[in-house]
């Protein structure tokens, strides 16, 4: 069952066409990597994904809602239920503590719950540090702080951009592991990236080039 | 934990843990707040502070009689039951009357009057010595003192000349404590007898002196050294009966009934001729750098001892109101009363009112100055902390935060900061107050409990007005700016 599908998306800006008539659909419980090169569309495509951009053309269907056309304040309740959000500079709310900045994401979604939100810590390993501030953790905690906050309020879909882009080798490994965990659990999960090691962990990789999809690969290794 | 709490949590720790920011909002919601609660404090407290000031310079009212009545102290008492106790700083009564002084040649004017009075409507009197306490102790105004030479501690002997106006006394007033008397009566064979008497304090005779020079010396004539007859005159009150309170010289009853005739017609004729004198001690030196300086002042009481009256000529009031309360007394008091009319001392009635209203509009001018500051001060200082926070609030904005969501959190810490500046200036508005109170009016200033709610009620709508253009900034931020690589 699909829980993603695009049917001929065209993203323009004046001449440019950022994005030109994409189709792809993602499964329920698939994990999809997409990659290509800076200007290949990426960036637009996740924005789209992620309700945060319109498509000028074509329809997004998004657990079969048509997200092309909603409002934006329908697409920021959509986002908060349906998307788990993780990126390349982890952005955290600097003043905030590790379970601090885990709770903001109840917060908009339903209720704080600090002790959920420890357990999320406890299963990414840092029910220690939860009480740090993001100045006191390394990059790699503090994506790993990010992953606990994206999975926290149980999304449909975790779409992570560039996840890995900031992180050394042991952390990019850690992460991806949690990604196979959740992956496991039957998270849906689109991983943007140009790190062709990150893609290769995906189940199947889209590869898109001057705004369109140029080819679509299924890894043959995954889960071996 | 509730949504409530992690809001707090979340504003409460934006505050706390980006001191910085915080101290620098902090600051210009709190300098304002404090100017602000400062200026309301004084522009509270100014009008009292400009009448204390006002009062210091003299009396705005005047008690003056109607055409054709005398003042005396019951009718003043009177007309003053129309202004509130707690208005009327006070009112001194006034009796103007010429005085010689007897060692000199020379009259000045008396004023009678009361020093307990004088203190509170003319606290610009300014005494080398002290105030009169008791009857018979006068104050001297500078300029006589300087002609005649005397100082704090001098005595002088002042004499009241009655004039041809005076006529108008009664036969009472002859027995008025420490009078003079002199008069003559015909004795034996044609010839005058003459007296003269000093009566004491209770109006009794204290001495007194004959001359009977024109009767026979072996008998009228003896009487001036004749202690024993004369000595029976002394304490006794007038008039007197010849044979019933005193006896007559044995061989001249004639001359000794003279003596009493001339006495007893003293007390009923002479009155309206009889010079007093009293002596006084002067307690102190006026300096006022006007017209009194050209007085002597004495209590009303002296006043009526020498010319017999207790008329009143004026009275000064200083009373506690402003310019239309004070019209208000002055027609009560001139409807009202039969005999006396109120007038206002305009110049000082009417400049107190002009200065208020300039220096009320000055402070309100200020005070409005101040809050356009303060609010552009915050602000800029809101619009800077959101422009810092963007990919804060971008980020907010993509784990699902509503427009109305980042709204209450940004209000949400204007409002906090708005609470901490309220009272932060409260406290110190209140301080500022006083060292102006002190510096500019020499009084210090009570603090008014309504100003703690009231600077944290402004505070907080300041910071919230301030907020509501950097919020706008902050909800037109775009979460995709997340996504890209910034």
């Amino acid at each position: 069952m699909s829980l993603l599908e695009l049917k001929n998306v065209s993203k323009i800006y004046g001449e440019l066409k950022a994005l030109d008539n994409v189709s792809l659909h993602v499964d329920q419980g698939e994990w999809v990597a997409i990659m290509g090169p800076s200007g290949s569309g990426k960036s637009t495509m996740m924005n789209i994904i992620g309700c945060m951009d319109k498509p000028t053309k074509g329809e997004v269907l998004l657990d079969g809602v048509d997200i092309s056309r909603e409002s934006s304040k329908r697409l920021t309740d959509i986002r908060r239920d349906k998307i788990g959000l993780i990126f390349q500079q982890f952005h955290m709310v600097n003043y905030l503590t590790a379970v601090e900045n885990v709770m903001v994401s109840q917060y908009y979604h339903s209720m704080p719950d600090e002790k959920e939100a420890l357990e999320a810590l406890g299963r990414v390993g840092l029910r220690e540090r939860a009480r740090h501030l993001p100045s006191q953790l390394s990059g790699g905690e503090q994506q790993r702080v990010c992953v606990a906050r994206a999975l926290i309020n149980h999304p449909e879909l975790i779409l992570a951009d560039e996840p890995t882009g900031n992180l050394d080798e042991a952390n990019e490994n850690i992460v991806l592991d949690l990604f196979a965990q959740l992956h496991k659990e039957g998270t849906t999960l689109i991983v943007v990236t140009h790190d062709p090691e990150v893609a290769e962990a995906a189940q199947r990789t889209i590869v898109l080039e001057h705004g369109k999809v140029a080819r679509e690969v299924i890894n043959e290794n995954f889960g071996k | 934990m509730t949504k409530r709490r992690m809001f707090l949590r979340m504003i409460t720790a934006s505050l706390l843990r980006r001191r910085s920011r915080m101290l620098i909002a902090l600051l210009s919601i709190g300098i304002g707040a404090t100017i602000l609660a400062g200026l309301v404090t004084i522009y509270v407290d100014v009008p009292r502070q400009m009448g204390a000031q006002f009062r210091s310079y003299g009396a705005n009212m005047l008690l003056l009689p109607k055409d054709g009545e005398t003042l005396n102290s019951e009718s003043l008492a009177d007309a003053l039951q129309a202004i509130p106790e707690d208005e009327l700083v006070g009112a001194a009564p006034y009796r103007y009357v010429r005085l010689d002084m007897t060692t000199r040649q020379q009259s000045f004017t008396a004023a009678g009057t009361d020093f307990e009075q004088i203190t509170k409507t003319s606290p610009y009197f300014s005494v080398e010595g002290a105030y009169p306490v008791k009857t018979r102790e006068i104050l001297v105004g500078k300029e006589i003192a300087e002609v005649i030479g005397v100082k704090a501690g001098s005595s002088m002997e002042l004499t009241w000349q009655p004039t041809s106006s005076s006529s108008d006394k009664t036969p009472e007033e002859s027995r008025v404590p420490g009078a003079s008397l002199s008069g003559q009566a015909e004795g034996f064979g044609g010839g005058i007898v003459y007296v003269t008497a000093a009566l004491d304090d209770q109006a009794h005779i204290a001495s007194l002196s004959v001359d009977s020079s024109t009767q026979t010396p072996e008998y009228g004539g003896r009487i001036p050294e004749d202690e024993a007859f004369l000595n029976q005159f002394i304490g006794k009150s007038l008039p007197l009966a010849l044979g019933d309170s005193v006896d007559a010289l044995t061989g001249a009853t004639v001359t000794s009934s003279a003596v009493v005739e001339a006495l007893n017609k003293a007390t009923e004729t002479a009155v309206s001729a009889r010079p007093r004198t009293l002596n006084f001690q002067v307690t102190g030196i006026l300096t006022t750098g006007g017209e009194e300086e050209g007085y002597v002042f004495m209590s009303l009481e002296d006043l009526k001892t020498m010319t017999g009256s207790e008329q009143v000529d004026i009275a000064e009031l200083s009373v506690s109101a402003n310019a239309e309360q004070l019209e208000t007394y002055v027609n009560a008091i001139t409807e009202n009363s039969g005999s006396v009319r109120a007038r206002l001392v305009k110049r000082v009635a009417r400049s107190e009112a002009s200065v208020l209203e300039k220096l009320t509009a000055l402070v309100f001018l200020v005070t409005l100055v101040v809050l356009l500051l303060t609010m552009i001060c915050v602000s800029t200082t809101m619009m800077a902390v959101v422009s810092e926070r963007r990919r804060e609030i971008g980020l907010r904005k993509a784990l699902g935060a509503s427009d109305s969501s980042i709204r209450a959190e940004f209000l949400g810490e204007g409002l906090f900061l708005g609470l901490l500046g309220g009272v932060m200036g409260a406290v110190l508005g209140f301080a500022f107050a006083q060292v102006v109170s002190v510096h500019v009016f020499g009084s210090s200033i009570t603090f008014q409990p309504l100003l703690l709610p009231a600077a944290i009620i402004v505070s907080m709508a300041i910071a919230a007005a301030s907020c509501l253009l950097p919020i706008k900034r902050a909800v037109a931020i775009d979460p995709a700016l997340v996504l890209k690589g910034e």
